[in-house]
């Protein structure tokens, strides 16, 4: 059985069906994303496991316990915010001993407890600050140790990350996957940024529309999306045009203008021979190069565009009548190429996932 | 930047402030004059009349009546004001704008309708309470409440929601949550709505006027019914004290706040 379940859960608040017949297993110690674009009911979905908003069917089950009926403050679940949500009128000390003091622990078991906390999060030396004397960061350190020191069942992040500038982003990404694998707290991690997803989690739940689209590992949700919108919403995609010619097991073969191209099926798809579909190619699995004979999948092309970008050289290929965007690393040992010349693309039959 | 504001705009906020201010000027001047009569500008300066209304049984009774009433009006008014508010920030139900744009005008009750509205209730109904004290509060907590339910209204739209849920989720019951954050962090809404509430009341003219006894009157009324009949100047006397008594209870609530706020800082 797995740690947390959302069996058949809906929310409508009114006509608007926020959350439509979830079903969502997570496990213990995993780190789970929901990621969708603004709107697909991620943030609902968190705040139903946090009991603030009340399902209007189906059930939550928690280490086996039904938590559906249960008010937040009974269901040993800690959340951080977005905005963090810091109480302006107290000190980091008294922020963070809140939810200790709430279950009536002694004084010295609290100091004891909230000093640990403030050692784990890296913020000795801060008890006496307010919030308004805190960095966009310290202000996440204070909230993620207000939180710990409960030592809750679950941890929700909702958005956690959004208010900081970029390269605090990038740091606290790897400084919250740090804290959650060494105390090994089940985390349900909402967020619209498919690389925080795709860099932190175990696995994945891609959100559209108040549904879940596919559940998997970053690799699986990257490379197999099950559908197109996933394939655009997460990363870059070249969705080309094709059809299918032949289909063997998850092995088939498109036509792209008149070149027949191998290709995978992307998990759970099935087509038919004949049928309209795309042919998801990443732009930096494309390689731009001489062809050699037992690399088959290529296509005549032209180049129309050509984007420096420092470390890489992003090219766009006008073939068989399609855009094409080709990612190149930056290394001396690759041919830089100009607009206009002619090139042949080629990525190995992996790299070509047929999606519906 | 030297100056921030234009010229002419400068010229008519000063113009304002003479405007707004020039009301005071007149009765603190009326009231130290040392002729028979109300007059302005006065003649000469004393505190003669000032004396008088302190040796007014009749202004003397008013002004404490208008200040007792006034500080149960704030009381009631502030409670019942702060629940409202909180009620109608966090609950969702049909006509629940409505009933919120209506709380937060107070203008649309006009006093002569509240003071008649109750002066024909009291007097039908027989509840025995029209023309006292108790009618008089009934009739200032109708009128004040709302100015509560505006200054709370306004301190919990910029309330961050999330602030109570997360004491909630960790561990905090509604209540305990509403004490411990919700409450610290309006407080001060809910202060300047329970000033609003004392000055309304006692200040406060049309509802008094209907609903008061002719012995146990409060200032307003005492001070229209004294010039009704003769042109003194410890009217404008009690004036000043009624400005006096209005600008200490703001400088004194104010006082009181910040001593709390220091001592929760302490304890905390």
């Amino acid at each position: 059985m797995a740690y947390v379940e959302f069996k058949a859960i809906a929310k409508s608040f009114g006509n608007f069906v926020a959350v439509a017949d979830l079903d969502l297993e997570i496990e213990q110690g995993e780190f789970f994303s929901l990621l969708g674009p603004s709107g697909c009911g991620k943030s609902t979905t968190l705040r139903m496991l946090a009991g603030f908003v009340k399902p209007t069917k189906g059930h939550i089950n928690v280490h086996g316990r039904d938590v559906t009926a249960l008010p937040p403050e009974a269901r040993d679940i800690g959340i951080v915010f977005q905005n963090y949500a810091i109480f302006p009128h107290m000190t980091v000390f008294d922020n963070i001993a809140f939810g200790l003091v709430e279950r009536k622990l002694s004084r010295p078991e609290i100091k004891k407890k909230v000093d640990a906390a403030l050692a784990e999060v890296g913020m000795t030396g801060f008890e006496d600050r307010y919030e308004r004397e805190l960095s966009g960061g310290q202000k996440q350190r204070v909230a993620l140790a207000r939180v710990l020191v409960i030592e809750p069942e679950i941890l929700l992040l909702d958005e956690p990350l959004s208010a900081l500038d970029k390269k605090m982003r990038e740091e606290m990404k790897f400084w919250i996957k740090n804290i959650q694998k060494s105390v090994g707290i089940t985390t349900i991690y909402v967020t619209h940024d498919q690389s925080e997803a795709l860099t932190m989690s175990d696995r994945i739940a891609v959100m559209d529309q108040g549904r879940v689209l596919q559940v998997g590992s970053p690799v699986e949700i990257y490379e197999q999306p099950a559908s197109r919108f996933i394939a655009e919403f997460i990363g870059e995609s070249n969705l080309l045009k094709c059809q299918v010619t032949t289909l063997d097991g998850s092995a088939c073969s498109v036509n792209l203008g008149d070149v027949s191209i191998p290709g995978r099926l992307s998990s759970n798809a099935s087509v038919e021979p004949g049928q309209d579909v795309a042919l998801l190619v990443r732009p930096e699995m494309i390689r731009l190069r001489p062809i050699e004979a037992n690399e088959p999948p290529k296509l005549q092309g032209t180049v129309s565009e050509t984007i420096y970008q420092g470390s890489v050289v992003r090219y766009r290929i006008h073939a068989a009548g399609q855009e094409i965007m080709v990612e190149v690393a930056n290394r001396p040992d690759l041919p830089r190429l100009n607009t206009g010349d002619n090139v042949a693309t080629y990525w190995s039959a992996e790299s070509g996932v047929v999606i519906p | 930047m030297e100056r921030a504001i234009p010229i002419p705009m400068l010229i008519l906020a000063i113009l304002g402030f003479c405007y707004l201010l020039f009301p005071i000027l007149v009765v603190v001047l009326a009231g130290l004059t040392t002729g028979e009569f109300l007059t302005f500008p006065p003649k000469g300066l004393s505190l003669r009349w000032v004396i008088s209304f302190l040796q007014s049984e009749k202004y003397l009774s008013a002004f404490f009546f208008s200040f007792k009433l006034a500080l149960m009006t704030m009381v009631v008014s502030t409670i019942l004001g702060t629940a409202a508010a909180v009620f109608l920030a966090r609950s969702r139900f049909v006509g629940r704008s409505a009933l919120r744009a209506f709380f937060l005008s107070p203008v649309v009750l006009p006093g002569v309708v509240v003071g008649f509205a109750l002066y024909a209730f009291f007097i039908t109904s027989g509840l025995g309470i029209s023309r006292t004290i108790w009618g008089l509060w009934v009739g200032h907590i109708l009128y004040s409440t709302p100015y509560v339910i505006g200054t709370v209204g306004a301190s919990l739209a910029t309330f961050d929601v999330s602030l109570e849920e997360a004491a909630r989720s960790l561990g905090a019951s509604p209540l305990r949550a509403f004490r411990k954050i919700t409450f610290p962090n309006i407080a001060q809404g809910i202060q300047a709505g329970s000033i609003f509430a004392f000055i309304v009341s006692f200040g406060q003219f049309e509802v008094s006027l209907f609903l008061s006894a002719p012995n146990s009157e409060p200032l307003p009324i005492a001070m229209y019914n004294s010039l009704r009949y003769k042109f003194e100047p410890d009217a404008a006397a009690a004036g000043i004290f009624a400005i006096t008594l209005v600008i200490a209870s703001v400088l004194l609530t104010n006082r009181l706040v910040n001593i709390r706020r220091l001592l929760e800082r302490q304890d905390g």
